[in-house]
């Protein structure tokens, strides 16, 4: 009796080490085949996102992935830029307190009266999306979010996709993995 | 015994797996998170505060195509660009006239005879009230965007957005020149369009106004294109213009006040010929979100007509 019992014990300890090894090693080659051959990134749809602010908080990454780019093409060079400035803000006091940014990721760079040009440093960019909303409400929208492919880890289910309130976080080739404005327009989207 | 402690402590194990599991899953649905902390609010900048509304929808026609190009009144009968055609349209909504034109018109006008002018990206054509062409202009070139024009008896005004620029032709279509809106005054730097919105105007009196929208300003011309007087108002509150560039669209009524129509923020104002707000026609709460700033039209009672390119509508605003 005393053996059949070891014989058992001995059969489920062996069983969970194998299913254990077997998990462990399904993830790792899982992990192996997203990190060399995947077919599919995630991406932002800028027309979709309404700049809610999670793809700086729910991101896997600390620091998200998610970065502000701007479409230049799509741009006004205004002095007065609603993605810099916050509504209401002085057109000409530029001082910390007025800037939108909670990092002071951008920067701005006068090209000739009255024009001045608008850098995103995205080392400092979180992705918070307030310039986004803020250019989107009061400027021309060239200011928008798309997922860094050399800092995201195409995780399997995006983390932000998860809870992106307009489901504006879908699976896009790799081949073109960016879905910036100007050259993608909403009628792409068909 | 020993059984029976396994059982409980399994159940309770996968018990309190469940609750994690339920708990992680529902309180990161979306609008069950807890506040945004880098949330922009523009809700103050959208409310409207009721009391300064003296408009009213009554009708609207919905417009069956996928561009719209700006609207003109031709008495009663509304015209709009719409697609390749131009289009006329009686008080009830019933289409009257249709004609194909060569190109997708941009801006339109109505002459006192009833002559149509189209402004296409970068040239002009004269219809008649039937829809026969009567003469049609060589291209401005390349970098031309045509946006707004309006005539008198004896000229033509242009607004290009690509070339910053109001341009002057005569009667018959002949260019005569143009302006950039530049003077000797410190901080005038002419036009400033950072988008392709750039609108003008001819008052009762027969005065020129264009809207200077990367200066937030509405400036009166001379016919030489001296800037003569302007007023500005920079704000996001409902008395100025916010965003970048506004007013995107203006019209003016029988007793010289301004409508206007914004971009970004969409509402539509008029305010009095001094550049005070008199009233609000529409407020944001009336259109998409980040929508386009629609083409505004005013009639002599006025009644404002506004071209939807959202929702592909003619919406009509009347005085409560
Ligand atoms: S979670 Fe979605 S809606 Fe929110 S900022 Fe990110 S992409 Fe935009
Ligand atoms: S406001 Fe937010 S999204 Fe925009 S640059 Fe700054 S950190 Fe990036
Ligand atoms: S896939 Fe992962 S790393 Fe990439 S943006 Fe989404 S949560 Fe961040």
């Amino acid at each position: 009796m005393e053996s059949k019992a070891h014989n058992r014990r001995d059969f489920i300890r062996r069983s969970v080490r194998v299913s254990l090894g077997l998990t462990v090693g399904g993830v790792g080659a899982l992990a192996l085949k997203n990190g060399t051959t995947d077919e599919w990134v995630w991406q932002i749809d800028p027309f979709e996102c309404n700049q809610c602010g999670r793809c700086a908080t729910e991101c896997v990454r600390n620091i998200s992935a998610v970065k502000c780019v701007h479409a230049y093409d799509l741009c006004g060079y205004c002095d007065l830029c609603g993605g810099y400035l916050k509504p209401g803000a002085p057109r000409i006091d530029t001082g910390a307190e007025h800037q939108l940014c909670p990092t002071a990721a951008i920067k701005r760079k006068y090209i000739e009266e009255p024009f001045f040009e608008y850098v995103i440093e995205e080392d400092l960019c979180i992705g918070c999306a307030k310039c986004v909303k803020g250019c989107t409400s009061f400027g021309n929208g060239s200011l928008h979010l798309q997922i860094r492919h050399d800092l995201c880890r195409n995780c399997n289910q995006c983390a932000i996709a998860r809870v992106c309130p307009s489901k504006a976080i879908i699976r896009v080739p790799n081949t073109e993995p960016y879905l910036i404005k100007g050259s993608f327009t909403k009628s792409d989207k068909t | 015994m020993k059984k029976t402690f396994i059982y409980v402590f399994l159940s309770l194990v996968v018990i309190i797996i469940l609750v994690l599991v339920v708990k992680d899953f529902s309180s990161n649905r979306p609008g069950r998170m807890s506040g945004n902390p880098y949330k922009l609010d523009v809700d103050e900048i959208m409310a409207v505060d009721p009391e300064l509304i003296s408009y009213r929808e009554t009708r609207n026609y919905d417009i069956d195509a996928d561009k719209l190009g700006g609207i003109a009144l031709s008495g009663e009968n509304i015209c709009i660009g719409a697609d390749d055609y131009l289009q006329m349209i009686d008080p009830e909504g019933k289409q009257i006239m249709k004609i194909k034109l060569p190109h997708s018109p941009e801006c339109l006008t109505v002459s006192e005879q009833g002559n149509i002018l189209v402004g296409f990206r970068n040239g002009l054509a004269l219809y008649s009230p039937e829809g026969e062409e009567i003469w049609k202009t060589d291209t401005m070139g390349e970098r031309a965007v045509f946006t707004a024009v309006r005539m008198t008896s004896s000229v033509i005004y242009v607004a290009d957005a690509g070339q910053r620029a109001v341009h002057r032709y005569g009667p018959d279509g002949s260019y005569i020149d143009s302006f950039e809106g530049k003077t000797q005054i410190e901080g005038n730097y002419g036009f400033i369009v950072p988008s392709p919105y750039f609108d003008l105007a001819i008052a009762p009196d027969g005065e020129l106004w264009v809207a200077n929208p990367g200066k937030h300003s509405i400036e009166n011309y001379t016919g030489e294109g001296k800037l003569r007087a302007y007023w500005e108002n920079m704000n996001p509150t409902i008395d100025g213009f916010s965003g970048c560039c506004n007013p995107a669209h203006i019209d003016i009524m029988t007793d010289g006040s301004f409508v206007t129509s914004e971009k970004g923020v969409v509402r539509i104002k008029i305010h009095k010929p001094s550049g005070e707000l008199a009233t609000v026609v529409a407020a944001p709460d009336k259109f998409l979100v980040d929508g386009e700033a629609p083409d505004v039209a005013v009639h002599e009672d006025g009644t404002v007509y506004a071209l939807d390119y959202d929702r592909k509508t003619i919406r009509i605003f009347e005085p409560k």
